[in-house]
């Protein structure tokens, strides 16, 4: 990044600007007065009192011994120069002269009593005046300069009194204000851009890149933000590419597996029908429930290496428990019909919504299932019931078997209740067992 | 008149097997190691049993092709692929999904149901104890009399549902839905009334029903 092209930079600039152009504020305001209005022009001639002495006492000087036309010519002259002024001239012998413009209150013959009463009027309330000897000598007569006070009393710059002055200060202060607040809200509105954009996630689950426009300190902050969404994306694929390598080799190595069990399978039933011994027979049917467990055992296994590594994909959703629950039931009555159990069940006729997935918790079941059909056998019973415990919807499946923890439990079955452990911890479930030699009874239910 | 099979497997041992152990039950059976010249067979075939993992061309890019020119041919995927992702992805187009390892008795009890769900044979006539039933021809006689059972439209609809799907469960919510065509809610009573209606019509005794069996918690069955 250049440093010009930085906000730190465009800031200072307007900092700068602003405490140069301030002081400049008032020159700019009158500047144009100066130039356009005559009239201003005119009164700042009468602002330097002591310039005007000085220039008064000079021309006095200058006229020293003139004749009367000299000095008639000389403050006409002057009048012209200075049209706001009041001038004349009183002779040795005390007479007006010249008067511009006439004035009443000046006497046309001065006594000694006139002078002493226009110089304590001009020193009081009356106009600013300046008295000069013409030529430096008192016999010579004497000239009179005249202003009214207003004149030269310094311009005001108060506030108060110049509306206009009042408003322009404000405007400028305003439009610094409104610079300013443009660049903060510019700088703003973009943080809250970027932040929307990093905030929402995009169709793979990843914030989408943002659009940089400048680089500045914010482009640049945009810029690592893409940086590190092209890395996410990266790693999110490559983990997802490997989700599925594994899913493959596990699938290819089920199937390797299971097609030789099949073969194994279609031989026995092939074998079946041919005449065989009662030894014979009971031989063939431990093959078949074998293959049967080898291939369940299989599937548990495979499904328990994706569950630990955690790379079966779960999709919960909200899920009516009974209808799911009857589901499973319909695909296990036919096997406990067969193996003569009675199938007791007791739903209750009020909606049990879940969050879970189906497929997993359908999977559950079918492992529960399984065993009651495998290790409880004996008790020729299980139960399908919804209970009220302790405030919660439980879901009870029991069997009358001999328990868990009583030999009838073949080797194999640990595995299917860990999954069944690790699904239900996945999905925010939990279980109880009460297991004694008279039966188990499972409880499922929602975790607080 | 037999029905024809049309079976792709690649494993010989299989293959060879299942070939023999369907004709035996009166299938004509096409067994073919490859989904190539699938498509020739297809005009005579009445149902197609697939594997997946094949050589060139997989079970799943044959299945939709073939699904997709003879959407009327029921497909049965049978493959030793176990894991939840095959299978919904079979079943987006396949009508069945068996894994291997198998039982004969399974596959063909399968076979038949689909047969029969897609029309392939159409059973002239149901004989269910004393009631004998000609769907083709919407038509429910007590056969011990002769005379014929009218039912309403609704218990007409429940009726041939469950025969549709003989020896199947079927749900409370499953036979709602196919009859009413709306979302069953827990607790509704409309489709036991209709079915206490339809028993005393055509049960002997509907306090014993001997020929929509209650499967209590679950749903309903029909044997035949």
């Amino acid at each position: 990044m250049k440093i010009r092209q930085s906000l730190l930079m465009k800031y200072l600039l307007i900092i700068t600007a602003a405490l140069i152009l301030w002081p400049l504020v008032l020159p700019i305001y009158y500047i144009p007065k100066e130039f356009l209005d005559n009239e201003v022009k005119q009164k700042i001639m009468y602002l330097d009192t002591e310039k005007l002495e000085q220039m008064w006492h000079r021309e006095a000087s200058k006229l020293n011994g003139g004749t009367p036309e000299k000095i008639n010519k000389r403050l006409q002259t002057l009048k012209e120069q200075y049209s706001m002024a009041t001038m004349f001239w009183v002779d040795a012998d005390g007479n007006t002269k010249l008067m511009s413009p006439n004035q009443l209150k000046i006497p046309n013959q001065w006594t000694l009593q006139d002078s002493v009463e226009f110089m304590k009027k001009s020193v009081g309330t009356g106009p600013f005046t300046i008295v000069a000897y013409i030529g430096g000598d008192s016999n010579q007569g004497f000239m009179v300069f005249q202003v009214p006070h207003t004149l030269t009393e310094p311009l005001s710059p108060s506030f108060i009194d110049d509306m206009y002055l009042l408003a322009f200060g404000f405007l400028v202060f305003a439009l610094f204000l409104f610079i300013s607040w443009l660049f903060f809200s510019k700088i703003r509105r973009r943080l809250v851009q970027l932040q929307t954009a990093m905030t929402e996630a995009g169709e793979t689950g990843i914030p989408d890149k943002v659009a940089i426009s400048k680089i500045d300190e914010i482009g640049q902050l945009g810029q690592a933000f893409n940086r590190m969404i092209d890395e996410l994306t990266k790693s999110r694929k490559r983990e997802q590419e490997e989700e599925v390598l594994r899913k493959q080799l596990i699938a290819n190595i089920s199937h390797d597996l299971r097609t030789p069990l099949t073969t194994i399978r279609g031989h026995a039933y092939s074998l079946q029908k041919e005449s065989l011994s009662p030894k014979g027979e009971e031989s063939l049917h431990l093959i078949e429930s074998k293959v049967d467990m080898l291939s369940q055992l299989l599937d548990n296994l495979l499904s328990y290496t994706l569950l630990s590594a955690g790379k079966y994909t779960i999709k919960r959703k909200e899920t009516d428990m009974m209808r799911l629950i009857r589901a499973s039931l319909v695909s296990w009555y036919p096997v406990f019909e067969k193996e003569g159990f009675e199938v007791d069940v007791r739903l209750q006729e009020k909606v049990l919504v879940w969050n879970v997935d189906p497929q997993w918790l359908t999977r559950i079941i079918d492992n529960l299932f399984q065993n009651v059909v495998r290790h409880a056998k004996s008790g020729r019973y299980v139960g399908v019931r919804t209970e009220e415990k302790e405030g919660r919807n439980v879901v009870v499946i029991e069997d009358r078997g001999s328990g868990m923890n009583n030999g009838s439990h073949e080797k194999g079955a640990g595995i299917g209740l860990s999954i069944v452990s690790l699904m239900l911890k996945e999905m925010n479930l939990d279980w109880e067992i009460e297991s004694s030699s008279s039966g188990t009874r499972i409880y499922l239910h929602e975790k607080i | 008149m037999r029905k024809n099979l049309l079976y792709i497997e690649d494993n010989k041992e299989i293959g060879a097997w299942v070939s023999e152990d369907l004709t035996e039950r009166g299938y004509h059976v096409i067994w073919l190691t490859s989904g190539e010249g699938a498509i020739g067979h297809m005009e005579s075939a009445d149902l197609v049993i697939l594997d997946i993992m094949l050589p060139g061309l997989d079970g799943f890019s044959i299945g939709q092709r073939l699904k997709k020119e003879f959407p009327k041919t029921p497909i049965l995927l049978l493959s030793a692929r176990t894991s939840i992702d095959d299978k919904l992805q079979g079943l987006h187009f396949a009508d069945d999904y068996v894994t291997k390892p198998f039982h004969p008795d399974e596959l063909a009890a399968r076979v038949e149901v689909l047969l029969r769900r897609f029309g392939k044979i159409s059973p002239p006539l149901i004989q269910l104890a004393h009631i004998s039933i000609h769907l083709d021809q919407n038509l429910i006689v007590d056969s011990r009399l002769n005379v014929e059972i009218i039912l309403t439209a609704k218990q007409f609809q429940i009726f041939t549902y469950l025969l549709r799907h003989p020896n199947q469960i079927l749900t409370k919510e499953q036979i709602y839905e196919a009859v009413w065509g709306s979302p069953y809610m827990e607790g509704d009573k409309t489709l036991m009334v209709h079915i206490r209606h339809l028993r005393e019509k055509i049960e002997k005794n509907p306090s014993q029903p001997q020929i929509i069996e209650t499967i209590r918690g679950i749903g309903y069955r029909v044997k035949q």
